[in-house]
C-alpha cells in the first residue's frame, strides 16, 4: 500500500472520522488556534452533503459553498479530473480562479491516472489550498446530518500517528469558537472587488460564450459570489451584464443605467444581509428585481418575508420543483441551507415554484411588479439544464417592463 | 392528472418464453405493471403462454389467458373480453411486434381498443433504424455513419469510403439477428451477401464501427406533461462492440464530467420528447469517441427492458410500476416513490454505492470463439451485485453468476492466451485483463487500454486490488493477529473479495479465515438501497452488505424465515425456480410470517422490493448467508424452492447452525448421492438402470460392455448434466473420450444402462412426512434419452397405462417417506417394456412445478409452505382417508382436457449449432398450450413456441430406417389433411412401398436444388427428421440448421412427429379457440 497521510474529519460533537488525506495539506491542530475563526475560509466549516454524482468539481468551485466543507454521497470522487474551465468562481482580479468550499469528504478518491489535457481533482485543491479527506464512512455522517442536522467540522492532520487527546481538545474547543452559520455574513470574502461595465470576469477562461456584438439588455448583477454559468447563461441570450460588488448602492447602479437588477446566489445567512435587503428594497419599484438562490432570499426579504435555516438544506442535482403556474414539475440543480418561510409571506408576493417533494417554497412572483426569484439553480453547472428556461422568464419580463418605460 | 376514468379494462401482452434476449425481466415488469393498474381499480386481462411466470399465478389479473401471442388468438380474446385498451411496453420486443401486427391487421380498430403505454407512431419512430437516424439527425445529434442499401455494389463503395471494420445488419430481422462485425475484405463480401440473403426485404445497413468507444445507458421517464426524468444512468465496461446484454456494466455512469453527461442527459430527453413517448420509459443508447468526445445515439427502446430492470434494482426505482401509472394518465409527480414514501417518481434517484452486473455465459452448452461476443447478445443471465465501490460491487457480481469465480483472479492459461483473450471480445476478456495487469504491472495499463478499449478508470481500480493481494503476499508476512493483518484484512473485505478468495491467496483455509475475521469481530454491516443517497429515510427495506460502515436496519428475528432464491438464469435454473420462491414469500406472508429473500438476479419478481418483508441483493454463498442469518438473528432458511444453487447449501448452512426448513440436509444428500440412493431403492425394491462407476477408461470400456450398449455416459463433477453422452457401440465410446474427458478415481464416470425408446415422466410431489400429495404425473412426448427440461410433456399422461401410473404414484410416496421429504419432491421415471425405472430423484422443487400449480389449480408452493408451518396434508384437504386409505396418498388432476409445456430454445442466436435433442438441457424457456384435446393443446405449444405448424403446403420426410414403419400412419394423415409429400431417397422409397408417393428430394451433399435449397426458398412447410442416432450421416444436421433459420417447424423424433400431426389435424379441422385461466377444482 502507497503511505497515506493520515487526516481526521472532527464534528462539533466530538464524532471523529479519520480517512486518508488529498488536495492541500490539512492544518494541525496547533495551528488552528492561530486563526481567527471568522475568517477561516478553509478546513473548517459547516459540513453538508450534496447528492450529485458528477460535478465535484463545479461544486467545490461554487461560491455559495464558502464557509463550508461538503461531502459527497456519491462514493467514488476524481473519476475524471479536473479542469480550470469548469471552475463556477469567477477570476478575482489578479484572474485566477478562486476556490469556494473550505474542504472536500469522499469515501474514495480516485488517484489514478486521467484523460490528457486534464489535472487532477487532488492537483487543483492543493492549488486552491482546499484540503480533502478520503475513505470515510460519508453514509453514515449524512444520515447523521440528515436526522440530526447540519454542524460544524474540521479537517486536521495529527502530529503524531493518532491523534492524541489534547490535540482532540483544542479541536473542540476551536470549533466551539467557530461561527454557526445562522447569523453568518459571508460577503465580504466572496464577489469582485470593483464596479465593472463590461465585466472583468472576462479575463479568464468563461469557456465558449461568445458575446454579442449589439446587446440588447443590460442587467446589473450583484455579486454575492456568483456562478460564472449565471453569466453564461445570460450572455448567451444577449444580455450585458455589470457584475458589480455586493455593497454596491441603488444610486451607483442607477448611474450604470442598467435594465435590472440582479442578485445573485451566494453563501451565509440571508437574514442579516442588511446592506442588501435595503438595497434591494429600494430598488423594487424602480428597477426590475431578479434573483437566484441567495438573491431569491434576499428579494424575498426585502419584500418582508422571513427566511429559516432548514434541518440539513437542500443540495444535489436532483430535486423536483413543481410551477403553479403549469403544474409542470422539472428536476433542478440545488444549493442551500436556508429558506423563505412559507407562514406569512406578504400579500404581494405569489409562490411561483415548490419543491416537490417537501413543499418548500422554490421561487417566488410579485403580483405587480417585475420582481421574482428561484431558489433553485436555473443556470446548472453541476446538474440537469431543465430549468434554464428560467432565465428567458427574466429577459421577457425585463424587455416587457423596459418597453412599457 | 388523476387515472383515467374512460377505461375500464386493460389488456398486457407478455413476452412469451424466455429466450436469449428476452427473458425474466419481463414477468418482473409486466407483474409491476397488474399490480399498479390493479391497483387503480382497472380491469386487468394478461396474455402470456409463459407457464413459468409469476405473473400467470391465478390471481394476479382478473384473467389470464395463456394462449398463444398470434393475432388470431389475441383476436379471439378481444372479441370475448373486449378491453377499452392494451398495454404495450411490458412485453418486451414480442409485445410491441404483435401491437404493430394487430393494428395493421386493423384488429385493434375493429374491436375498439385504444393503444396506451407506446403509440403506434412512436414505436415505428424509434424501430425502424431509418426513421430513427432522421430523428437524431433532427435534433442536431448524431448518428453512426451508416447506408442502408440493398446492392452490394453500394456496400461495397460504402466500405472504400468507411474501410474496415464494419458492422452489417439485415433489416428487419427479429431482435437484430444476423448482425455481424466485418473486420477483412472476404469477411465484408461474405457478411454483405448473407445479410442481404437473410432480410425478408433483402436490405442491410452498413455502419461506421465504433468498436472500443464508451458505450453508455440512459432509462429515461417521460409523462404526458413533458415532465421528464432520468432514473439511471449505465456505463458499459466492456466497451462498444460487445452487446450491452454481454457487457459488464456499472450504474451511475463513473467517467464522464458533469458537462458531459448533461449532454447526454439532455440527448435522451429530446429523443423521447421527438419520438412522442410520453406515457412511460425509455431506454436509450450511446457511444463516446474516448479521445474526442464525440457523441453517437446509437437506439432506443420505447418500452421497458432488460435495462429497465437492470435500473430498477440498482436504484430502487420501479420503472414499470411507474410506466403502467403513467400509461392510465398520471403525471411522474403524482406517482409516490413507495421507497421513501416521501419523495415524488419525478426525483432522479441518487446512488451513494455502485451497482455492477455481469453476465452469465453457458460456454460448456454453447462454446464460444475469441470474438464471438458483438452485437447480438448471446448470455443467458445475469447477476447484479452493490457495494460502496466500484471493485466491492464488481468482485460480489463476478461470484453472483456461480462460475466458481471467486470474484476478479487470475485465469490459469499461459500468456499467449491472455493475450489472446485481451483483444478479443471474450467473457473471459476481464479475468485475462487481470492476470496481464498483475503480471506486468501498472506500466502496463496503456496497452491494456490500447488492446481492449477498457477505461482507464477501470483499470486503475483493478491495479489497486492487484496491490493489495500483493500486499497479503509480501514478505515479511503479517503476524495473522497484528493489527496490520486485521487492517488489510478488512480493506479485503471492502473491496468485496471473499473468504474463499483471501483463503486461496494465503493458501490457508476458508474456515481459517473465518476464523481470524470473527475473532477480529469482523462482520458486513448492511446499506439500505434508499433512491436517494440517505438524504430521506427510506421505507421500503432493500439492502445490500459492505464493510466497515453504518448497520442499517434492525433484525427481524426468529420469526423471519429466509428463502433463497435461484441467482442469475442459465439453462437449467431460471424463471421457474423464482416463481416458487416468489409464491413461496407470499405464502408466508399470508401466514402471518415474515419473509426475507436473498437474490442476485436482477431481472426477477423475486428482488422486487414489495415481493418480500426483506430483501438483500446478495451472492448465493454461504458467506453471505450465514452473515444474513446472524444479522437477521432468525435461523429458518428454506433452500427447496431455487434449485440447485441452495440445495447445494445445505450442508455448510447447517453445519453454520441454520435450521434448514422442510427436508433435513441427510435426506438431501440421500436422494443426491448416487451410492446412497442406489442402495435406498434397492431397500425399496425400486429398479434403476443398470449403472456403474468406472475409474479408468478400460473400466468404461468394460462396464459398457456388461451393461450393454447402448449406455449412457456421465462425467462426474460436472454440473447439470453436461457432457452427457450416448454411445451406441465402442466406436462411440472413443468419440467421447476424444473430447478430453477422462475417468479417474477422483473423477470417476458413471456408465448407465440406456433405456432407448422408454417412455419417460416427471413427477412433482409435496409431502408432510406421513402423507403424500402427488400433484401430477407428465407424461414427456420425447423419449427417454432427450433431457426433461427440453422434452414437451403432457399433463395427464396420453399414453399410459393405469398400472404404471399406479405404480408411479406408490413409488413417489414411498420414496417421499423413505428420505424423509417434507416439502417438495421431483422425480423422473422411464418406463420401458411396462418396467418402471427410477432416472432421479430431486428433493426440492422442480421445474416443472409452476406449470403442475397452474393446470392442476393446487399451488403446490403454498401447500408446501403450510406444511413447514404445521398444517399437515391431511388438515389442508390434499389428502382424505376417505379416497386414499391406507395409502395416505392424493393425487392431483388437470384442471383442463390436455395441458402441454413445450421447450424453447436459443439456438438461432448461434451459428454453426446443431439443435438435435440430447441428455443435456439446451432450452432456455417453455410454453404452455392449453386444449381440450391433445391435437389443440399441442398445436397451441407449438404456436406458443414460435413453430408455425401449417395448415397446408408440403412436408419433407428423412427418417431413419427403424422409424420407417412408424411414420406410415402420420404420413397417411397428412395426406389426408391435403399435404404434399417430398423425402429423401431411402424414405420415398419407403413410403412407395407402403403404397405413398412422394416428391424426391436430394440430400444436401447429393447436388442442388437440395433440401436446404428448398428450405430456404420456402416450398416446405414442415420437417419430419429423425437423424441415426449421435453421429448421423452428413446432410442431416444441415436440413435442422436450415429449418431452425427459417423458422419451418421441424420434428426430430417420431413421437413429436405424431403430436404434430395430431395438431396440425386440430388447425386445419377447428378454429382457435382460447381459454381463461381457471382458478381451482370446479
Ligand atoms: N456501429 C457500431 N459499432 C460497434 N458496435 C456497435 C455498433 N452499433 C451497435 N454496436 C454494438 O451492438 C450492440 C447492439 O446494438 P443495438 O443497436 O443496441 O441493438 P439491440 O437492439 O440488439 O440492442 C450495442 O450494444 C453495441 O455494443
Ligand atoms: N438411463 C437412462 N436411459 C435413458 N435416458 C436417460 C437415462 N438417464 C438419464 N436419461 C435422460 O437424460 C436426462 C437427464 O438425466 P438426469 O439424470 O435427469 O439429469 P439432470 O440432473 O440433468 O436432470 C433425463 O431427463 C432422461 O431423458
Ligand atoms: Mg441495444
Ligand atoms: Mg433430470
Amino acid at each position: 500500500m502507497k503511505h497515506m497521510q493520515k487526516v481526521y474529519l472532527v464534528l462539533e460533537d466530538a464524532s471523529v472520522y479519520s480517512g486518508n488525506s488529498f488536495g492541500a495539506p490539512a492544518p494541525l491542530p496547533g495551528d488552528l488556534e492561530k486563526n481567527d475563526p471568522e475568517s477561516m475560509n478553509t478546513a473548517a466549516g459547516e459540513v453538508v452533503f450534496n447528492t450529485s454524482m458528477t460535478g465535484y468539481h463545479e461544486i467545490i468551485t461554487d461560491l455559495s459553498y464558502t464557509g463550508q466543507i461538503v461531502m459527497m454521497t456519491y462514493p467514488h470522487i476524481g473519476n475524471y479530473g479536473s479542469m480550470d474551465a469548469w471552475s463556477e468562481s469567477l477570476p478575482d482580479s489578479r484572474g485566477t480562479v478562486s476556490a469556494a468550499a473550505a474542504g472536500l469528504v469522499v469515501r474514495d478518491y480516485y488517484e489514478g491516472p486521467i484523460l490528457k489535457g486534464r489535472r487532477s481533482l487532488d492537483d487543483f485543491m492543493k492549488e486552491k489550498g482546499i484540503p480533502g479527506i478520503s475513505g470515510i464512512d460519508t453514509r453514515r455522517l449524512t444520515l447523521d446530518l440528515r436526522d440530526h442536522g447540519t454542524r460544524n467540522a474540521v479537517i486536521v492532520r495529527a502530529e503524531g500517528d493518532k491523534l492524541s487527546p489534547g490535540e482532540r481538545e483544542s479541536i473542540l474547543r476551536f470549533l466551539k469558537k467557530f461561527p454557526p452559520m445562522t447569523g453568518r455574513n459571508l460577503l465580504d470574502s466572496v464577489g469582485c472587488g470593483v464596479i465593472s461595465r463590461d465585466g472583468h470576469y472576462e479575463k479568464a477562461d468563461l469557456g465558449e460564450v461568445k458575446k454579442p456584438d449589439s446587446a440588447d439588455l443590460h442587467f446589473a448583477l450583484l455579486d454575492c459570489g456568483i456562478k460564472g454559468n449565471i453569466v453564461r447563461e445570460l450572455e448567451k441570450r444577449g444580455v450585458q451584464v455589470s457584475l458589480l460588488p455586493s455593497d454596491t448602492n441603488l444610486k451607483q447602479i442607477e448611474e450604470l443605467g442598467a435594465d435590472a437588477l440582479f442578485l445573485s446566489n451566494g453563501p451565509g445567512d440571508p437574514g442579516v444581509l442588511k446592506k442588501q435587503i435595503e438595497l434591494t428594497r429600494q430598488a423594487i419599484g424602480k428597477l426590475p428585481v431578479y434573483g437566484i438562490c441567495l438573491g431569491h432570499q434576499i428579494i424575498s426579504l426585502a419584500l418582508g418575508a422571513e427566511t429559516y435555516k432548514m434541518q440539513f438544506g437542500h443540495h444535489g442535482a436532483n430535486h423536483p420543483v413543481r410551477n403553479l403556474e403549469t403544474e409542470h414539475v422539472f428536476v433542478t440543480s440545488q444549493n442551500h441551507g436556508f429558506a423563505v418561510t412559507r407562514e406569512g409571506l406578504p400579500e404581494e408576493l405569489k409562490v411561483w415554484f415548490i419543491n416537490a417533494n417537501d413543499t418548500s417554497i422554490e421561487g417566488i412572483k410579485h403580483k405587480e411588479l417585475p420582481v421574482m426569484s428561484v431558489q433553485f439553480h436555473p443556470e446548472a453547472a453541476p446538474g440537469p439544464h431543465d430549468g434554464a428556461w428560467i432565465f428567458d422568464s427574466f429577459i421577457s419580463s425585463a424587455k416587457e417592463s423596459r418597453a412599457k418605460k | 392528472m388523476p387515472a383515467r376514468k374512460d377505461i375500464e379494462s386493460i389488456l398486457i401482452i407478455g413476452s412469451g418464453p424466455i429466450v436469449i434476449g428476452q427473458a425474466c425481466e419481463f414477468d418482473y415488469s409486466g407483474n409491476q405493471a397488474v399490480k399498479a393498474l390493479k391497483e387503480e381499480g382497472y380491469r386487468v386481462i394478461l396474455i402470456n403462454p409463459n407457464p413459468a411466470t409469476v405473473m400467470t399465478t391465478p390471481g394476479t389479473a382478473d384473467a389470464i389467458y395463456m394462449d398463444p401471442l398470434r393475432i388470431d388468438y389475441v383476436e379471439e380474446i378481444l372479441k370475448k373480453e373486449r378491453p377499452d385498451a392494451i398495454l404495450t411496453t411490458m412485453g418486451g420486443q414480442t409485445g410491441l411486434n404483435l401491437t404493430r401486427e394487430l393494428f395493421r391487421a386493423g384488429i385493434l380498430e375493429k374491436y375498439d381498443v385504444e393503444i396506451i403505454g407506446a403509440s403506434i407512431d412512436s414505436i415505428e419512430l424509434a424501430e425502424d433504424r431509418g426513421s430513427f437516424k432522421k430523428v437524431v439527425e433532427s435534433l442536431g445529434l448524431e448518428s453512426p455513419n451508416s447506408i442502408l442499401t440493398t446492392s452490394f455494389k453500394e456496400a461495397e463503395a460504402f466500405k472504400e469510403r468507411n474501410g474496415l471494420p464494419l458492422i452489417i445488419r439485415p433489416s428487419f430481422t427479429l431482435g437484430g439477428m444476423g448482425g455481424s462485425i466485418a473486420q477483412s475484405h472476404e469477411e465484408f463480401e461474405d457478411l454483405v451477401e448473407k445479410a442481404l440473403q437473410e432480410s425478408p426485404v433483402g436490405e442491410a445497413l452498413i455502419e461506421e464501427s465504433l468498436i472500443g468507444w464508451k458505450e453508455f445507458e440512459l432509462e429515461v421517464m417521460r409523462d404526458q406533461h413533458d415532465n421528464a426524468i432520468i432514473v439511471c444512468s449505465i456505463e458499459n465496461i466492456d466497451p462498444m462492440g460487445v452487446h450491452t446484454g454481454d457487457s459488464i456494466t456499472i450504474a451511475p455512469v463513473q467517467t464522464l464530467s458533469d458537462r458531459e453527461y448533461q449532454i447526454m442527459r439532455d440527448a435522451a430527453i429530446n429523443i423521447l420528447r421527438a419520438v412522442g413517448v410520453d406515457c412511460g420509459g425509455s431506454n436509450v443508447q450511446f457511444a463516446m469517441d474516448p479521445e474526442t468526445g464525440r457523441l453517437v445515439v446509437i437506439e432506443m427502446n420505447p418500452r421497458v427492458s432488460r435495462s429497465s430492470a437492470l435500473a430498477s434494482k440498482a436504484t430502487g426505482f420501479p420503472i414499470a410500476r411507474c410506466s403502467a401509472k403513467l400509461a392510465v394518465g398520471y403525471s411522474l409527480d403524482e406517482v409516490l416513490n413507495e421507497i421513501t414514501g416521501k419523495t415524488v417518481s419525478s426525483f432522479e434517484p441518487a446512488l451513494d454505492y455502485c451497482a455492477v452486473k455481469v453476465p452469465r455465459f453457458e460456454l460448456e452448452k454453447f462454446p464460444m470463439s475469441y470474438s464471438t461476443l458483438g452485437t447480438q447478445m448471446k448470455s443467458v443471465g445475469e447477476s447484479l451485485a452493490i457495494g460502496r465501490t466500484a471493485m466491492e460491487a464488481l468482485n460480489k457480481a463476478i461470484r453472483s453468476i456461480e462460475q466458481g469465480w471467486e470474484g476478479l483472479q487470475e485465469l490459469d492459461t499461459d500468456e499467449e492466451e491472455l493475450h489472446k483473450l485481451l483483444s478479443s471480445a471474450h467473457p473471459l476478456r476481464i479475468f485475462a485483463i487481470y492476470s496481464l495487469l498483475k503480471k506486468f504491472g501498472p506500466s502496463y495499463m496503456e496497452t491494456v487500454m490500447e488492446q481492449s478499449g477498457f477505461d482507464r478508470w477501470f483499470l486503475f481500480q483493478m491495479l489497486r486490488q492487484i496491490e493489495l493481494e500483493q500486499a497479503f503476499l509480501q514478505p515479511p508476512e503479517l503476524e495473522r493477529n497484528s493489527p496490520a493483518f486485521t487492517d488489510l484484512l478488512l480493506e479485503a473485505k471492502r473491496m468485496g473479495i471473499s473468504d474463499q478468495r483471501i483463503a486461496d491467496l494465503l493458501e490457508i483455509s476458508r474456515k481459517e479465515v473465518e476464523r481470524l475475521r470473527l475473532t477480529a469481530d469482523m462482520h458486513p454491516s448492511y446499506h439500505m438501497v434508499d433512491t436517494c443517497a440517505g438524504e430521506f429515510s427510506a421505507e421500503t427495506p432493500y439492502f445490500y452488505s459492505t464493510w466497515g460502515e453504518i448497520d442499517e436496519g434492525s433484525a427481524l428475528g426468529k420469526d423471519a424465515v429466509i428463502i433463497l432464491a435461484s441467482g442469475p438464469n442459465r439453462i437449467g435454473q431460471g424463471l421457474e425456480f423464482d416463481t416458487c420462491c416468489t409464491m413461496a414469500a407470499m405464502a408466508y406472508r399470508r401466514l402471518g410470517r415474515k419473509a426475507i429473500l436473498i437474490n442476485s438476479n436482477p431481472e426477477t419478481v423475486s428482488t422486487d422490493f414489495n415481493t418480500s418483508d426483506r430483501l438483500y441483493l446478495e451472492p448465493l454463498s454461504s458467506e453471505q448467508v450465514t452473515s444474513i442469518i446472524r444479522k437477521e438473528q432468525c435461523s429458518d432458511v428454506v433452500i427447496q424452492l431455487g434449485g440447485q444453487t441452495p440445495l447445494n447449501l445445505a450442508g455448510e448452512l447447517e453445519e453454520a447452525g441454520a435450521s434448514i426448513v422442510g427436508t433435513k440436509a441427510s435426506g438431501i444428500d440421500d436422494a443426491e448421492d448416487r451410492g446412497k440412493f442406489s442402495a435406498l431403492m434397492k431397500e425399496l425394491g425400486l429398479r434403476q438402470p443398470m449403472n456403474r462407476m468406472a475409474c479408468s477408461k478400460e473400466e468404461v470400456k468394460l462396464f459398457a460392455q456388461e451393461i450393454g450398449y447402448p449406455v449412457l455416459l456421465r462425467p462426474s463433477f460436472v454440473l447439470g448434466g453436461r457432457s452427457m453422452f450416448i454411445a451406441y457401440n465402442e466406436d462411440e465410446l472413443k468419440d467421447f473420450f476424444d473430447r478430453g474427458i477422462k475417468a479417474t478415481e477422483e473423477r470417476p464416470v458413471l456408465v448407465d444402462q440406456f433405456l432407448e425408446d422408454a417412455f419417460e415422466y416427471d413427477i412433482d410431489a409435496v409431502s408432510d412426512g406421513e402423507y403424500v400429495y402427488i400433484g401430477g404425473i407428465m407424461q414427456h412426448i420425447e423419449a427417454a434419452g432427450i433431457h426433461s427440461g427440453d422434452s414437451a410433456c403432457v399433463f395427464p399422461p396420453y399414453k399410459s397405462s393405469e398400472k404404471v401410473l399406479e405404480e408411479m404414484t406408490w413409488a413417489a410416496a414411498a420414496i417421499a417417506r423413505k428420505i424423509g421429504v417434507r416439502g417438495l419432491l421431483n422425480i423422473q421415471f422411464a418406463v420401458k417394456d411396462n418396467q418402471l425405472y427410477i432416472i432421479e430423484v430431486n428433493p426440492r422443487a422442480s421445474r416443472t412445478v409452476p406449470f403442475l400449480s397452474k393446470t392442476s389449480g393446487v399451488d403446490l408452493i403454498d401447500t408446501a409452505v403450510r406444511i413447514w408451518e404445521g398444517e399437515n396434508l391431511m388438515d389442508q384437504g390434499l389428502v382424505s382417508m376417505k379416497s386414499s386409505g391406507e395409502r395416505k396418498v392424493g393425487v392431483g388432476t388437470c384442471l383442463y382436457g390436455r395441458a402441454i409445456k413445450e421447450a424453447v430454445f436459443s439456438f438461432d442466436r448461434f451459428t454453426n449449432i446443431d439443435p438435435l435433442l440430447g441428455p443435456e438441457m439446451r432450452s432456455t424457456g417453455e410454453v404452455i398450450g392449453l386444449g381440450d384435446t391433445f391435437g389443440e393443446a399441442f398445436a397451441k405449444a407449438q404456436f406458443s413456441a414460435g413453430n408455425t405448424l401449417p395448415n397446408t403446403g408440403k412436408v419433407f420426410v428423412s427418417v431413419n430406417k427403424k422409424d420407417r414403419e412408424t411414420v406410415i400412419p402420420l404420413i397417411r394423415k397428412l395426406i389426408s389433411l391435403g399435404f404434399d409429400i417430398a423425402a429423401t431417397r431411402g424414405t420415398a422409397r419407403s413410403l412407395f412401398a407402403h403404397g405413398i408417393m412422394s416428391e424426391v428430394i436430394l440430400k444436401v451433399h447429393e447436388g442442388h436444388p437440395n433440401v436446404a435449397d428448398n428450405i430456404r426458398s420456402r416450398k416446405i412447410a414442415m420437417v419430419i427428421n429423425t437423424p441415426m442416432g449421435q453421429f448421423a450421416q452428413r446432410g442431416d444436421d444441415e436440413i435442422r440448421t436450415e429449418a431452425m433459420r427459417m423458422k419451418v417447424p421441424y420434428t426430430t423424433t417420431t413421437s413429436a412427429a405424431a403430436a404434430a400431426v395430431e395438431a396440425i389435424e386440430d388447425i386445419v379441422k377447428n378454429p382457435p379457440h382460447v381459454q381463461a385461466l381457471l382458478t381451482g377444482h370446479p
